[in-house]
């Protein structure tokens, strides 16, 4: 059947599986509601460390602890509901590139608070932790965009 | 170096748009697979029943939260086969002087 087969159905083929790769790229994505989340609980747990009262400190820590798993558990359970990508799809970039972002937001978060604190400003941790927020935050979603971009292009260089 | 081999068992067009989906992911839900490519439950377990009698790939039953759940892999066979024809359909496109890269751009206006 390869030698009826005109180009232009082949090219048609090609274009098909691109298209469906890019179904399942599209299922790589981190949702903008756990970067909110894990900012949240971040700001939560600072703030209730630095209340210094052991109740609030231990309720604090609880919730911290209850909602990172319950975030994790349902961001781990919704990626995988429908397929998993296939993993080396990612490229070491993007492996780089979550880290950095981690680092980033740590690099961003305790400079902060050292310098909040270092100018007596009350509550420092809460308030490096919401800096550090917010570089999540907006971060976040372009992280996602470059780890997509980066999948796409490892994707299509592995088949050329 | 991947040889070129024209399968025509992937070549059915309901049957390239499953092995294409398959070949992206490590494995895949049968929902998941059945919604994308838009097929009944019925005409897409008769494609995999097809895909599994060829040692394509591998079907997993299994319950979540007492939930019936199907999912399908591609194997190593499946995976080289599949990697073939790519290559063969390829080679058909790049002997007719077309390129055989899409645009770099088409996969994001998709």
């Amino acid at each position: 059947m390869s030698g009826e087969l005109r180009p232009e159905e082949a090219a048609q083929a090609l274009a098909e599986i691109e298209q469906r790769k890019e179904q399942v790229l599209r299922l790589v994505t981190i949702p903008r509601w756990f970067f909110w989340a894990i900012a949240g609980l971040n700001v939560g747990l600072s703030a209730a460390i630095e209340s210094r009262r052991p109740i609030v400190v231990g309720i604090g820590i609880t919730l911290f602890v209850v909602g990172l798993v319950a975030v994790i558990l349902r961001f781990v359970l919704g990626s995988v509901r429908h397929a998993q990508p296939r993993s080396d799809l990612m490229p070491p970039s993007g492996v780089f590139a979550i880290l950095g972002f981690v680092g980033l937001v740590l690099a961003v978060t305790l400079p902060a608070a050292f310098l909040l604190q270092a100018n007596g400003v009350r509550y420092p941790a809460t308030l490096g932790a919401l800096i550090g927020g917010v570089v999540m935050v907006v971060g976040g979603p372009l992280l996602t965009r470059y780890l997509q971009r980066a999948m796409r292009a490892n994707a299509s260089g592995g088949r050329r | 170096m991947i040889k070129p081999k024209f399968d025509e068992v992937i070549h059915a067009p309901t049957r390239l748009s499953i092995v294409s989906l398959l070949a992206a992911t490590e494995w895949a839900d049968f929902g998941f697979i059945r919604d994308s490519i838009g097929l009944s439950d019925s005409a897409l377990s008769k494609q995999l029943t097809i895909l599994d009698e060829a040692g394509y790939i591998e079907i997993r039953k299994g319950f979540v939260s007492k939930r019936p759940r199907t999912s399908a892999r591609l194997n190593s066979v499946g995976r080289a086969a599949f990697e073939q024809h790519v290559r063969a359909l390829q080679e058909i496109v790049a002997r007719a002087g077309a390129s055989v890269l899409p645009p770099p751009d088409s996969s994001a206006k998709r």
